[in-house]
């Protein structure tokens, strides 16, 4: 906190009604001052840019600094507090369905693996794709050795027929 | 459009002739058997200037006049099919998890030949249509297996034509998702965008025909190469500036083309390259599962038929969207009075066969009481897989232009097609004067109901019970 004077010395003195010698003044003072005025640095951040400044109290006691009181408001709009609360709201729901799903018996039950069942929504279908798939490879190799069988018995035939 | 002169190279290569590779029909491979259409295949891959030898996609390159005959596009690099997937063995004991690719995702260790060839590593294929579009795109998905070897094949189809691929072994997923449907859900829309673009597929191959909007869709999967239908009328227009090679069909239903409609797809996909010939175009074919045959038999044995002394019924009328009819053909349905007469031919041919009615819908059951006959048979299916074990394991099969007719020839079931017409019939069984099996009685009024009742019994009259052997092999 103590640093943000250093970044904008003029805000720190801005309610005050000379603005134009204070700023410098200041940062001069926390130069100048370097070991007595270390109450120089401890001004407060003064947010005036962001919210509108309300009231400034100047009391005023002898032998002492001025001790300057401001005050501030922040309203939400109307609008700001329905997004904030739908916001929330959204939040939620959103959280309930979360981690209320994370801990389901079922999904690490046998009856929900033993089917095959890997946690995605979509294993059904990959594992009827690759049961269909498998099907055919089947059929192939069926196939396949049908032929083979259909060859060889030519060649056994052509063989019988050289022997005679 | 991320690789403009990759496609360069891959377009031209369609346009020219298989005279530009000397020699090129005497190095063919032994080829998948091509029985089901020989004679226009033949014709096409000893050299004859065929549909696709017309310029490169002009949306992309306005000024494109066609390939230059003196240069060499591939460069070295690139002669021959691409290899099986590359992939070292995983080390286990490497703490750097390293080369763990997925398989078919070989982004570093790829070779440069790769890159120039254009390998496919992973395609998807957009299909649309029902079942019937989808069984005919089988040798489309054959081809592509046979061209590319290794290649990891994927599907998005309706629901109804996703069901066809339990009997298609080159396919890895199908994923349903209708592209026929004009107003999609965007949430469904940009989940199936999300799943292709996760794939990053080498090429996407659409038989929807494209309009801006569908060519939108399949640009905006990532794939490297976009390959698909337009319109051939106005509302293609723009299409093509999506797509990285597209295709226009003479009409605006692909289906019109019958057992060929996707022949512009096929013949640039076997389109030759540097050391690689046209590529055959192979038969439909289909296999059938383990599962899938227990299931119908126990199906089979609660209706009541025995295996092999059956004949199967397919065409009921009906307004059920399981009749598995194509969308080419409208008048295909016969109505249940005539193949009650059909089936009574059947079951007084003294050889012990009967009738078995394929009923797509339950409401079907007791009209079929009604009008065959209390003790007849009848069964409920309803998927296309079902449907090819139950003609598997018949004598013999009696249909309109059903599924039921492509997948008795793709079984070599005899079969007996009743067409509404001469010219349907030339349109979807191109390939039935080389096959025996396979008999055509056509209407020669155009209209299905006003078939000819008596020659489909003299034909249905030559069905021979499957002998118990050939069972056994098959």
């Amino acid at each position: 906190m103590a640093s943000v004077p250093l970044l904008k010395p003029h805000s720190h003195c801005s309610a005050l009604p000379s603005v134009r010698r204070c700023g410098p003044a200041t940062v001069h003072a926390q130069r100048s001052a370097g070991r007595s005025g270390a109450a120089a640095l401890k001004a407060r951040a003064f947010p005036l840019d962001v919210v509108p400044l309300m009231v400034t109290m100047v009391e005023h006691v002898d032998n002492q600094r001025d001790w300057v009181v401001t005050k501030s408001i922040w309203h939400l709009s109307d609008t700001a507090i329905k997004s904030f609360y739908t916001f929330y709201a959204m939040f939620t729901v959103w959280g309930i369905c979360f981690f209320g799903s994370m801990k389901d018996p079922f999904y690490d039950s046998e009856y929900y693996r033993e089917q095959g069942g890997d946690g995605t929504v979509h294993w059904y279908y990959d594992r009827q794709e690759d049961l269909e798939a498998s099907a055919r490879e089947e059929l192939l190799r069926e196939d396949l050795l049908e032929e083979i069988e259909k060859r060889v018995g030519g060649l056994r035939e052509l063989e019988e027929a050289g022997i005679k | 459009m991320q690789t403009p002169t990759m496609s360069t190279s891959m377009a031209t290569l369609t346009a020219r002739p298989t005279s530009t590779v000397p020699g090129a029909p005497a190095k063919l491979p032994a080829p998948r058997q091509c029985y089901l259409l020989p004679g226009r295949r033949a014709g096409l891959a000893g050299g004859a200037p065929s549909a696709s030898s017309k310029k490169k996609n002009p949306w992309l390159d306005p000024f494109d006049d066609g390939p230059d005959e003196d240069f060499d596009y591939t460069g070295v690099y690139s002669g021959g099919k691409q290899e099986e997937d590359p992939r070292p063995p995983e080390d286990p004991t490497n703490p750097y998890g390293f080369l763990r690719f997925p398989p078919s995702y070989m982004p570093e260790l790829d070779s440069l030949a790769s890159k120039v060839r254009g390998d496919v590593r992973r395609a998807c294929c957009v299909v649309s249509g029902g079942v019937y579009e989808n069984v005919l795109f089988f040798p489309v998905l054959q081809l592509l297996k046979d061209r590319y070897p290794g290649v990891l094949i994927d599907v998005v189809a309706s629901a109804r034509g996703k069901q066809v691929y339990e009997m298609c072994k080159n396919v890895r997923y199908a994923n349903v998702y209708d592209p026929d449907d004009e107003w999609p859900e965007p949430a469904e829309y940009t989940h199936q965008l999300g799943v292709m673009k996760n794939r990053y597929y080498d090429m996407i191959l659409s038989t929807k025909l494209a309009g801006t909007g569908h060519a939108l869709f399949l640009f905006m999967s990532s794939a490297r190469e976009k390959v698909g239908y337009v319109y051939p009328n106005v509302n293609g227009a723009g299409a093509g500036l999506f797509l990285t090679e597209m295709f226009k069909p003479p009409t605006t239903n692909l289906s019109d083309g019958g057992y060929n409609m996707y022949q512009e797809m096929l013949e640039w996909l076997g389109r030759p390259a540097k050391g690689v010939p046209q590529q055959p175009i192979p038969p439909l074919r289909v296999s059938i599962s383990k599962k899938l045959r227990a299931i119908v038999e126990d199906k089979c044995s609660r209706a009541g038929v025995e295996k092999g002394k059956y004949i199967v019924v397919h065409g009921i009328e009906s307004d059920s969207v399981a009749n598995m009819k194509s969308r080419g053909d409208d008048d295909c349905l016969l109505p249940l009075e005539q193949w009650a007469e059909i089936a009574k031919e059947i079951s007084s041919g003294g050889n012990g066969l009967r009738p078995l009615f394929v009923m797509p819908h339950e409401k079907h059951r007791e009209e079929i009481e009604d009008i065959v006959g209390k003790e007849t048979s009848y069964i409920f299916i309803t998927t296309p897989g079902q449907l090819t074990c139950l003609i598997n394991d018949a004598a013999g099969v009696v249909a309109t232009n059903t599924a039921a007719v492509q997948l008795a020839n793709a079984r070599d079931k005899p079969c007996v097609a009743l067409f509404s017409s001469e010219k349907k019939a030339r349109v979807f069984l191109p390939y039935a004067e080389e096959k025996k099996s396979c008999t055509i009685v056509a209407s020669t009024t155009g209209k299905l109901v006003d078939i000819d009742i008596e020659a489909v019994k003299n034909a249905v009259k030559d069905f021979q019970p499957a002998p118990s052997f050939a069972l056994a092999q098959q």
